[in-house]
């Protein structure tokens, strides 16, 4: 017998205290008598009875308490020795979907053994299941009995299944089962029971694709990383599909790593992409593709907005960037409809970050009153910004420009006067819609003559659209170390232990030792 | 529950103010007075006639004539005065209860009883012809005969060095009528277990024994005045008894002590015996009207 709370044994001091208040109240005289005969009548005309057991009452009294507090401490009594819990590790890495010659996974075969398992497992053994591989999942209970909500296997196998099992048995109340079809581990666990799920077999797998995408032209370029696994080389066909399409077939030798790039044009609508490795005898599918979304190709009309004292710079750089990304330039009246609007000082009734925009010394709406900034030196850029990034702007000069023009956002250009650096230039918006702003005119500084403005106009083109020009890659990493099935550790499958037997609890017995303690104590005087 | 304890120890029975009290007592003039001994002569000479017959001896001259055996003389010639048993009853008897039941009370009742045998034995020393103390269970001081007044002394220190022991009241009675002890028997006890005496009484009147019971009397003899939770125990068997004294159970002990009293006068009075009940005095009271009723009783 054991005690499941023993720190409440700490309540038997009552006993004390219990003696103390059982003792007789005082006064307590002693004396003898000769006429002890008289008393004894007396008390019998009264019909009454001397406390002659009061030793017993309180001797009840003290077992009543005992037994309570040892009810209150939670007695349990261990029936048969062994273990009363068990730890079930899962392997639920990306391997355990490969399927064996039936076309069952191992995945399939661990979940129909475990439930075949737990079905045999005593009520009273605590189950808990663990999910090795990919993000670790813990049930327990009747939850892990019902192998609720396990998924699919995916991911990699990030612990050491040996170590975990050898750490989980360390406790002797407790058993491990390691499920698992060795892909990927060293070694299988030695402690406890094991269950090995033979998936071997040849495998092909896409292990990643780099996409260079030239929005918002067209064309972009492709590079495939493909592997196989097989007893010898072996031929599979590459094939891409959605927004374009090619097909390649490919050599595969056992375990190198071919790399093959594909020069593609998009269509305008963009849409997914998906790139599949067809492999002949492929055990695991789950690893043969990658997908990608391309967004959709702008129609690029430009709209310039000109004050009446700039010059032909506006204008110009208008035409170079519709030219850099073949689009037109449209003249900027009420009604018409413009992808950006390229403003060259004046006033612009705009909102910040809620126009693509690119605007030069240009007031916007709602600003305060702009004071002049005269010969402003370029200090710096940022030259991680999408925008500046790889651009040399070391021989901008400007004549002038304007303090407080600019709306607050994120600076890519500073001027530095002495008195700390102060933006010349900043970007406004989030998602797919954003503005460029500039402190200064075109005809106030050399900025159309240097060599990076096309470029910088473009890449103010393709910011101005912020997400919506980013391709969206949809597969999720293929798990490091998962692809060669030929590779996987063996052991013997050992059983489970035999389980020990139920914990019988202890506490309604003691407390129907001190109800009765109770109760004969009402009949004791 | 029965559990012996240490029965309670007795002062000095007999310290100087009391052997003063005593000899005061002692030499009271009323009583000597004659009044009670003519009584007691007149007495003898009317009940002379109906004494028991023990035998004869020679007549001498101042014999009463009356007490002449006739008979004899006309057989042998010679005058022989009758003996009757009479003659020899100017003496008295002590008869001691030594249980350890007379330790109880405060003062001990034994202490009490051990001072009016000390002014019973001196009023038989000073007034009768000789005293007999009997004290059954105590071995060689069971029987011991006093004469004179010079024993007052060695009668003290009988009293003094009696033992405690338990000795049932048949038993005492028996050494009564075995030693066939002439006068007045004065039976000190507590007579706490009536019927335990009321057989030994009824054989003592049919031996025609004249008995004396006097009775040293407490005031835990009538009332009680503990309060809460009361242990008391019997001297002699030790057994224990606690009980929750309160203002009821008080009521219904006091009655059982009334009944106890009145059966203890009905036991003497059915057996033509007086009971005297001597209120026992403070352990320190020497005054003389303390103890004269002793000598009332004793007289009357």
């Amino acid at each position: 017998m054991t005690f499941l709370a023993p720190a409440h044994a700490f309540w038997l001091l009552v006993l004390p205290v219990l003696y103390w208040l059982s003792l007789p109240s005082r006064p307590r005289t002693q004396t003898w008598t000769p006429h002890l005969a008289q008393w004894q009548l007396a008390l019998s005309a009264l019909r009454w009875r001397p406390p002659r057991l009061a030793r017993w009452r309180f001797l009840l009294l003290a077992l009543a308490a005992i037994a309570a507090v040892l009810a209150f401490a939670q007695p349990v009594l261990v029936a048969t020795s062994g273990p009363t819990r068990l730890v079930v590790v899962l392997d639920a890495s990306a391997s355990m979907a490969a399927v064996d010659a039936a076309g069952i996974s191992a995945w399939s075969r661990a979940i129909a053994l475990l439930q075949r398992t737990f079905a045999n497992v005593p009520p009273h053994v605590d189950v808990t299941l663990l999910r090795a591989g990919g993000p670790m999942v813990r049930r327990h209970g009747a939850s892990a009995r019902a192998l609720q909500d396990l998924g699919e296997p995916s991911g990699e196998l990030a612990i050491d299944l040996s170590a975990l099992a050898t750490a989980i048995e360390n406790d002797a109340q407790t058993a491990v089962w390691t499920l698992s079809d060795g892909q990927g581990s060293a070694s299988l666990p030695t402690a406890g029971g094991l269950t090995v799920l033979d998936g071997s077999g040849s495998n092909g797998a896409v292990l990643a694709a780099r996409l260079q995408d030239r929005w918002p032209l067209p064309g972009f370029s492709l590079v495939v990383e493909v592997v196989a696994f097989a007893d010898s080389q072996i031929t599979g066909e590459l094939r891409i599909e959605g927004a374009a399409s090619d097909t390649r077939a490919v050599e595969l030798p056992h375990g190198v790593v071919r790399n093959e790039t594909f020069e593609l044009t998009r269509a305008a609508a963009g849409g997914p992409l998906r790139v599949e490795l067809v492999v002949a005898g492929d055990h695991l599918a789950a690893d043969n593709t990658w997908s990608v979304w391309l967004p959709p190709l702008p129609a690029p009309r430009i709209a310039v907005l000109v004050d009446g004292e700039a010059g032909p710079f506006a204008d110009a750089a208008a035409n170079a960037l519709a030219k850099e990304v073949h689009g037109t330039v449209v003249a900027a009246a009420a009604g018409s409809e413009a992808s950006l609007l390229l403003v060259d000082g004046g006033q612009a009734a705009l909102g910040a970050g809620r126009v693509r925009a690119l605007t030069f010394g240009a007031a916007l709406a709602g600003g305060v009153a702009p004071t002049l900034w005269r010969s402003p030196t370029v200090a710096d850029w940022d030259r991680l910004s999408p925008l500046t990034m790889g651009l040399d702007l070391s021989e901008l000069r400007i004549q002038q420009a304007w303090r407080s023009l600019l709306p607050s956002g994120e600076a890519f250009l500073w001027a530095d006067d002495g008195a700390g650096r102060e933006p010349l230039a900043v970007v406004v918006g989030a998602g797919d819609v954003a503005s460029v702003h500039f402190a200064f005119r075109l005809q106030d500084s050399n900025l159309p003559l240097l060599p990076a403005f096309p470029q910088l106009l473009r890449r103010a083109f393709v910011r101005s659209y912020g997400a919506g020009a980013a391709p969206v890659v949809q597969s999720r990493p293929v798990a490091a170390g998962e692809q060669n099935l030929l590779a996987a550790a063996r052991a013997s499958d050992r059983a489970l232990p035999t389980f020990g037997g139920e914990a019988r609890d202890l506490s309604p017995w003691f407390l129907v030792v001190g109800l009765c303690a109770l109760a004969l104590r009402a009949f004791v005087r | 529950m029965s559990r012996r304890r240490a029965l309670p120890t007795l002062p000095p029975p007999f310290p100087a103010p009391f052997l003063t009290t005593l000899h005061s007592l002692l030499a009271q003039p009323v009583l000597v007075g004659g009044t009670s001994d003519q009584r007691l002569r007149a007495r003898r000479a009317v009940l002379s006639q109906s004494g028991t017959f023990v035998g004869h001896r020679p007549y001498v001259r101042g014999d009463d004539l009356r007490r002449i055996d006739w008979a004899a003389y006309a057989r042998t010639g010679e005058m022989f005065v009758k003996q009757l048993e009479q003659e020899e009853r100017r003496t008295a008897a002590l008869l001691l209860d030594l249980s350890p039941s007379l330790l109880a009370g405060a003062p001990p009742r034994r202490l009490a009883m051990l001072r009016a045998a000390a002014i019973l034995g001196g009023l038989a020393l000073t007034h009768l012809d000789g005293l007999t103390v009997l004290a059954p269970g105590a071995g060689d001081l069971a029987v011991r005969p006093f004469v004179g007044v010079h024993a007052l002394a060695a009668l003290l220190t009988h009293l003094e060095a009696l033992p405690v022991v338990e000795v049932a009241s048949s038993d005492a009675i028996a050494l009564v009528l075995k030693r066939s002890v002439p006068g007045r028997v004065h039976w000190l006890s507590d007579f706490a277990v009536p019927k335990d005496i009321e057989r030994p009484l009824q054989a003592l009147r049919r031996r025609g024994v004249l008995v004396h019971g006097w009775l040293p009397e407490l005031a835990s003899d009538h009332h009680v005045a503990a309060n809460g939770y009361v242990r008391v125990a019997d001297p002699e068997t030790g057994e224990e008894l606690v009980v929750p004294m309160d203002d009821r159970f008080r009521a219904e002990l006091e009655r059982q002590l009334a009944m106890l009293a009145t059966q203890q006068n009905r036991l003497f009075a059915q057996a033509g015996a007086p009971l005297v009940r001597w209120p026992v005095p403070a352990v320190d009271d020497w005054r003389l009207q303390s103890y004269w009723l002793i000598v009332a009783g004793c007289v009357a």
